[in-house]
Formats: C-alpha cells, sequence, structure tokens
C-alpha cells in the first residue's frame, strides 16, 4: 500500500492555536450530515489514518438464544441443543451488528468487543465495535461488511502486510462425559489416574468445535483464522458436561504476495508507569 | 473574574485566588500539555449529591395490565407483548412489557449536569479556555442512600491566546493523546455521557424461555428470547441516539458503551446503559499520518 | 617528610576514595537510574521516615457534617513527621532531593487507633555541584518516578517538594423522617454536596497554602484520596498530594517524536 507522501507538519503549538481559535467560527457539519461516532482510541485512530481508513459509528448487537430444561441432563454424546443455541445466538448478534455497520457505510467492523456467556438455559452474546470504512467511501463493498474482533491497530498491521479480515468465525461444542461404572469409580479413588472419560469428552468437543470454526472460515473463503481464542472445560452448572468455545478472525491474503513489514528493534525506557490515563486516577 | 460564579464554594474561591496552580495530570501529560502550548491553571472539581431512590415509580409496581400512563410514558420507548397461549392463571403472565424509563434518565442528567456545571464554573473562575483529563463518575456515599456525581479535571489556558469568549471546552483526554488527536484534525469540544433505561416486564414465553421450560408449550422449546434481545439493543440504539443528538454533528471520540443489568425481582429487570466520550470537531481536512515504524522490544 | 595523606594504609586510602566516589543504594529501577543520570543527577541512598502515631477519636454529631479538626491535625502532622524525618536522612547525605517518595499508612494489630505513617524515597544529588535544594534549604522530595524526573526535567521545571492537604470529615446521618420523605425521587441534596465539595476544597487549599510556603509556581500529579480508614463509614479523609514545581529555566521543546507501532503484546 502506498502512502502519499505528507507535506512537513505545522509546529504543534500553531496547530493546536489554529484548532481552538482560528476555526472556531467552521461551521459544524451540516446538520443532516451524519456525525461519526467511534470507540476507537485516539492511537487506533492514527493508525487507521495511516492506511487511509477512517471509523464511522459505534455499532453493537445483541442475542439471547433459550436451551430447553433438560438438555444437559445425563445423555451420551454432544448436547446439540446447548451447541446449536450457541452458533444461533452468535450468528444473529453479528447479523444485527453487520446490518447496523452497513446501514452507516462501514466496509467493516474492527475491535469488536465479545461478551458471551453460557447459562443452563440460554446462551447470551453481545458485540460492540466501531464500523471503518476507507476515507470518504460509503459505497458497499460488493462483498458485504465484515467484524473481527483484532484491535485497530492489529487490522492496520494486517492491512500493512497485504492481507484483510473477512469475518468472526466461531464453534461451539459441548459433549456428556460418559458415567463411569461405580467400580471404576471407586477403584480409581485413590489413585493418580487419567480420567479418560472426561479427555475423551474434551477431544470430542474440541474436535467438533474447531471443525465449525473452520467451516465457517471455508464459506467466508478464507484462507486462515488468526488470534483464535479457546475456552474450554467443565460447565459450572453441569460438572457431567464439557464445552469447548473458538474464536477467531478469518483472513485472506489481498494482495498479490505478503510484504514483510521488516521491524525495528527497540530498548524501551519507560517501567509501566508511563502508560499513564488520567481515568484511573480517581 | 472577580464575582465568582454563584455555585462555587467559598473554599474554592480562596484556592483560586493563590498564585500556584494545581494540575491533576501526570509529569508526561503535563510536558505534553506545555508542549502543546496549554499552560494549567488549576485543578477542578463539580460535584452533586443526589438522594437516590429505589428506582421505583413512587409506588407504580408492576400492575395487572401494561400501563400507558407512566411517566414520559408517551415520548419514550414502549413494547407490549401479548400471551400467545390464551390461558389465565394467577402464575401465568399474559401480558409483558418493555418502556423507558424516562425519569431514571432525567435524574441522572440533573446529577450530572449540576455536577458538570460547578466544575466548568470553577474553569471559568480561573479564566480558563479549556478543562483536560476530565474524570467522571458516581458513587454511593456510605449507606446514606446518596449518590454523588463527582468530576474532576485541569484547567488550562492557551498560551499568548485572546481571553476566553465562550464557555470551556473539555474533553476526557490529556497529555499526548491529546496532542495527537489535535494532529489528526480533531479539535476539543466538550465532554458527552448520557445513560438509558429500559426496564422489563417479562410475559410467559420470555419466561419459559429463560427458565427453559419452554418445550411444555410446544412451539417455544428452543428459540431466540425476543423480549430480552429487544429491551438489550433498544438500551444501547436510545444511548447512542441521545448522544447523536447532542453532537450536532461533530465526531465522538474515544467513546466507551458498557450495559449493566439489574434484577429488581422476579420477572422485572432494568438494563441500564452508559455512553460517554469526546465530543470533537474536525477542524482540517483528513491528512494521513506516515505509516508508523513497526518495533519489538529487545527485552 | 612526606605529606600527611601519604601516612595512611593504601587500602584506607582506597576505602575512602570509594566512599568519596560514593557508593549508593536505591530502590529505583535501571531505568529510573540510567534516566536520572542523563538529567545530571546521582542517586546517594535509600532513605526513609516514619512515626507512629495515636489518631484519638473525636465526637461526631450524628446529624451534622462537619470537619473533624483534631483527626485532621493527627493525620497532617504524623505524615508530616515521617516526611520530616525522610528529609533528614537526605540532608545527612547532603542530598539535593529526594525521588520516587512512596507515602504510606499501616494500621497493625498491636494499638488501636494506631497508624505507622511512612515515607521512603532515594536520596538524589547534583552532578554538578550546584545546589538543587528548595528555598528553605532543604533537600526537595517528590513522588516522581525516574522517568517522571527525567520528563519533568525537559520542560524546564524541578520539583520543591511533596505537599499536602487533609481534611477529615464527618457526614451526616440522615434521620428516618428525611429519608422517608424522598423515597422514590431522585433529587438533589443539597447540603450533602456543599459538604463534601467544602471538604475537598479544604483538602486542596492546605496542599496549596504548602506549595505556597515552598514559593512554588504549580503543583503537578495531584491525586485527592478519599479513605475512610477504621472510622466507619460517615467518617472520611480527603488527602490531596501532589509534588510542588518551580520553573528554572526555558521549556526544553520535546523533540518530535517518532511514531511507532509496538509489535509487542
Amino acid at each position: 500500500m502506498s502512502v502519499p507522501p505528507t507535506t512537513p507538519r505545522p509546529r504543534l503549538r500553531d496547530e493546536v492555536r489554529h484548532a481552538l481559535f482560528d476555526q472556531a467560527d467552521r461551521v459544524t457539519a451540516s446538520a443532516e450530515a451524519r456525525a461519526t461516532t467511534s470507540d476507537l482510541s485516539i492511537d487506533e485512530e492514527l493508525n487507521l489514518h495511516s492506511i487511509g481508513w477512517e471509523p464511522v459509528e459505534l455499532v453493537s448487537g445483541v442475542s439471547l438464544h433459550s436451551i430447553p430444561f433438560g438438555y444437559w441432563n445425563w445423555g451420551q454424546g454432544e448436547i446439540e441443543g446447548a451447541s446449536m443455541a450457541h452458533a444461533t445466538a452468535f450468528v444473529n448478534a453479528t447479523t444485527h451488528l453487520l446490518r447496523e455497520a452497513g446501514a452507516a457505510g462501514g466496509h467493516g467492523v474492527v475491535g469488536v468487543r465479545i461478551d458471551r456467556a453460557v447459562h443452563s438455559t440460554f446462551v447470551e452474546v453481545s458485540l460492540v465495535g466501531t464500523a471503518v470504512r476507507p476515507v470518504n467511501r460509503s459505497r458497499r463493498l460488493e462483498r458485504g461488511v465484515f467484524a473481527s474482533d483484532l484491535s485497530a491497530r492489529d487490522f492496520t498491521m494486517l492491512m500493512v502486510a497485504g492481507w484483510e479480515p473477512l469475518g468472526l468465525a466461531t464453534g461451539a461444542s459441548f459433549v456428556f462425559a460418559p458415567r463411569r461404572s461405580m467400580g471404576a469409580a471407586i477403584q480409581q479413588q485413590s489413585q493418580n489416574v487419567e480420567l479418560t472419560n472426561f479427555t475423551e469428552a474434551m477431544y470430542s468437543a474440541r474436535e467438533a468445535a474447531m471443525q465449525r470454526m473452520q467451516e465457517m472460515a471455508i464459506e467466508m473463503h478464507g484462507t486462515g483464522v488468526v488470534d483464535v481464542k479457546v475456552q474450554e472445560g467443565p460447565m459450572s452448572f453441569a460438572s457431567h458436561a464439557v464445552g469447548f468455545v473458538a474464536l477467531g478472525t478469518v483472513v485472506r491474503l489481498a494482495q498479490a504476495a505478503h510484504r514483510l513489514i521488516d521491524p525495528t528493534m527497540v530498548v524501551a525506557l519507560d517501567d509501566a508507569s508511563v502508560a499513564f490515563d488520567a481515568r484511573t486516577l480517581s | 473574574m472577580s464575582e465568582g460564579p454563584l455555585d462555587l464554594p467559598e473554599a474554592a474561591q480562596r484556592r483560586f485566588s493563590q498564585g500556584a496552580f494545581s494540575s491533576g495530570l501526570s509529569v508526561s501529560d503535563f510536558g505534553a500539555c506545555l508542549d502543546m502550548g496549554l499552560e494549567p491553571v488549576g485543578l477542578v472539581q463539580g460535584f452533586c449529591a443526589m438522594h437516590w431512590g429505589a428506582y421505583s415509580m413512587s409506588g407504580l409496581g408492576r400492575g395487572t395490565t401494561p400501563f400507558t400512563g407512566a411517566p414520559g410514558a408517551a415520548h419514550g420507548y414502549v413494547q407490549n407483548y401479548q400471551c400467545p397461549h390464551g390461558m389465565i392463571s394467577s402464575e401465568h403472565r399474559t401480558w409483558g412489557q418493555n418502556y423507558q424509563q424516562n425519569w431514571i434518565e432525567d435524574a441522572w442528567r440533573t446529577g450530572f449536569n449540576s455536577a458538570y456545571s460547578r466544575m466548568m464554573a470553577e474553569a471559568q473562575a480561573l479564566g480558563a479556555h479549556g478543562v483536560v483529563g476530565v474524570i467522571d463518575g458516581e458513587n454511593p456515599l456510605s449507606d446514606t442512600g446518596v449518590v454523588e456525581f463527582h468530576l474532576r479535571g485541569t484547567a488550562v489556558r492557551v498560551l499568548d491566546a485572546p481571553a476566553p469568549s465562550a464557555t470551556p471546552w473539555s474533553t476526557f483526554l490529556a497529555g499526548q493523546r491529546l496532542a495527537k488527536s489535535f494532529e489528526a484534525g480533531y479539535a476539543p469540544v466538550s465532554i458527552i455521557t448520557a445513560v438509558t433505561s429500559v426496564r422489563v416486564w417479562s410475559y410467559c414465553v420470555t419466561e419459559y424461555l429463560l427458565g427453559g421450560t419452554g418445550g411444555m408449550w410446544a412451539n417455544a422449546g428452543a428459540a431466540e428470547i425476543h423480549q430480552i434481545v429487544d429491551a438489550q439493543n433498544e438500551v444501547r440504539d436510545l444511548a447512542r441516539t441521545r448522544v447523536r443528538a447532542s453532537l450536532h454533528g461533530d465526531v465522538l471520540h474515544g467513546a466507551h458503551l458498557e450495559v449493566s443489568a439489574r434484577e429488581i425481582g422476579p420477572g422485572d429487570v432494568e438494563f441500564q446503559s452508559r455512553l460517554s466520550g469526546n465530543r470533537v470537531r474536525r477542524f482540517k481536512d483528513f491528512d494521513p499520518l506516515p505509516v508508523p515504524r513497526p518495533t519489538v522490544r529487545l527485552s | 617528610m612526606t605529606s600527611p595523606t601519604s601516612d595512611l594504609p593504601e587500602a584506607t586510602e582506597h576505602r575512602l576514595e570509594e566512599l568519596e566516589k560514593g557508593l549508593f543504594t536505591s530502590d529505583l529501577s535501571v531505568n529510573e537510574f540510567l534516566l536520572i543520570k542523563e538529567v545530571g543527577f546521582h542517586p546517594v541512598g535509600f532513605v526513609m521516615g516514619s512515626s507512629i502515631y495515636h489518631t484519638g477519636l473525636q465526637t461526631r454529631k450524628w446529624s451534622q457534617s462537619q470537619e473533624l479538626t483534631k483527626l485532621t491535625e493527627a493525620m497532617y502532622n504524623a505524615r508530616e513527621l515521617a516526611m520530616t524525618r525522610m528529609e533528614e536522612e537526605a540532608n545527612e547525605l547532603g542530598a539535593d532531593g529526594v525521588v520516587g517518595v512512596r507515602l504510606d499508612v499501616n494500621y497493625y494489630e498491636w494499638g488501636k487507633d494506631a497508624a505507622e505513617f511512612i515515607a521512603v524515597g532515594t536520596a538524589v544529588k547534583a552532578e554538578d555541584g550546584v545546589s538543587r535544594r528548595n528555598q528553605l534549604g532543604k533537600p526537595f522530595t517528590s513522588d516522581l518516578s525516574g522517568q517522571d524526573f527525567w520528563t519533568l526535567r525537559q520542560t524546564g521545571y524541578l520539583p520543591q517538594g511533596l505537599v499536602m492537604g487533609t481534611c477529615v470529615y464527618h457526614i451526616a446521618h440522615r434521620g428516618l423522617g428525611q429519608t422517608l420523605g424522598t423515597t422514590g425521587q431522585n433529587v438533589e441534596l443539597p447540603n450533602f454536596t456543599q459538604a463534601l465539595y467544602e471538604a475537598r476544597e479544604l483538602a486542596m487549599t492546605r496542599m496549596q497554602d504548602e506549595a505556597a510556603r515552598l514559593g512554588a509556581s504549580g503543583i503537578v500529579g495531584v491525586r485527592l484520596e478519599e479513605k475512610s480508614h477504621q472510622w466507619g463509614s460517615h467518617t472520611i479523609e480527603f488527602l490531596a498530594l501532589g509534588t510542588a514545581v518551580t520553573k528554572t529555566s526555558e521549556n526544553v521543546t520535546l523533540p518530535t517524536p517518532t511514531t511507532i507501532i509496538s509489535l509487542d503484546n
């Protein structure tokens, strides 16, 4: 991506005076113009600007999907109703998010904050992010709007390297851990042995969840999923069931070839104290 | 300014009459401000202690029918839900309702705005052009049923600039972040915060779906829980609409949106959404910065 | 006759030489150490001061918001004592100032209403031999980190002293009648607003009085802490703390930073 050479910047101090006084009468954007809203930090916004993108609107999407009572009771194999509820809630929340982003003229949503909770009788998914687009290009892309939980910073680096995000992929699977026979349980009580039933259930949940995430990625014509986050373990409300959820951003190469970013080595002299945020003061 | 604004406590007047400035800025932010030509003139603050009731509508509990005459209901969000089962029982909630609680939003705005205008009055008394590094919050005050709204920031004057003519501007940003936002072409206007509240009185279908007992009613086994989804999306949307209405075409930068849920009773939930950020005005056209140089730390 | 100094055994000479060069102790990190050297200071020692203080009780009127002046004085004097003792240590080391001061209050099992106030920091001395003490002739104190100290020097300011002001305030309990009277209404309680306002402003004014005594031109990094310590929730200490500074040279404009993006996690 070629960046136009920039003119030498005016001194910061002059710029600030200019902004605060000379421009004071500059008419605010006309009332009918849609105001931009964004939850990006100034660093993130500058990162976006450096590749010619800008924020458009803060968007969100929420979905709750029920899991009928009894699904978690003893059984065998996958708890399909729960896996399905998770998938549907995720898709519904994403659809709402993307609809809002599309309506605002965004090409994608970056930095999506994902709050997810699996309760015994319902799944809750809530997404918040900022819709972005190449500067002043409100025309929608043919292929639709993407969502990504990558920060604006990561998005920038990805684009600089010639890649593009395509969407969020997720896979969830909830599986019963087969009950051990009474005899086996007593035998194992005082021994350090592998609980093969749990291992097997975990494996099966992991395979199914990863498989589903990959399928979503392939459907989006992605060539990879980055920054995959997984959550696994027994369910807090049903200890005989285990769950595995995987989530990541689908990417593919947008250019002919990957571009090396050639990082510079630095030695930082700042300790953590320099990362100051006025809001933590109170 | 000789006569201070009415609201300013005597102690603040005394503090401002002294020579030394105070600033809540960290040293790096202080340095960055000086670099920008912003000179700190004093730490300014504003408070408002409010009685914070039990959020109930003065005795109007959940009635037997959806209400229509609630305060503000006429111009707020209201959505009704009707039982599809056609059965009557005291256990069975035949109707449900989502509604916007305008009176909570109004009370919240009163508290916030009072604290804000007091802080700005202090800034004006100091002859400041703006207030940077604002921190805001509401704290319950011990066990008194009192909530205190507080705002704090550092008032600044622009070096070698004409005396301020209008209300000072304000921003949550300070230091380098503020400098960078100027470089990005944004001039600060004011901080913006809005709180909206939606109350949910659930009806049978919502109850069954949340409780997982929808299977009894054949068609409501596994489904999206519309009433809650509506409320959740609406409470976010209301907050954004409210903020948008006060932007007047400007930009909301560095927004933060959070939603909390509070269960008031069985089948009775309040969702509160809080959206805050910096209202900023674009003062120059888009001018991309050079692509930052990627670095890897050697340690 | 040889000169008297050469009478000293070789080892002693060597030792004195070492001490003159100064062996130092400090709780500064390596980064902080390097940055302090960068602006022409050298650490001379880790200094501390403490005072164990009995903070007696003061009767509070149930229904009245008021300052508890005795407690205010106790809290202030105890900290002041700890700070002064730390300053004395720095003084003995011939230091120009103390950086990275931390001010803590500890409560121990053994003393009800007794608290230990501690001040610790690293004493530093200017390498060019010119005194950088404050106008009272004492070493300056500051809660600035090494990084902050470096940055502050870049702006042409020098710390004069860690300044503080405190105010212990009792907040009125509300009578039952009052509570019932306003149930369900979210309205402002002007008396509360006013009382809390007053308490904070008092703390800040006192802090500023200290800065004025040092002839400082400003206070940076002001923090406002609100703590109930062990007095129950209706009695609150409002503590304002900051570093008083004075301009010693013209602004040194910060160099134009390079825009970087860190690839570290």
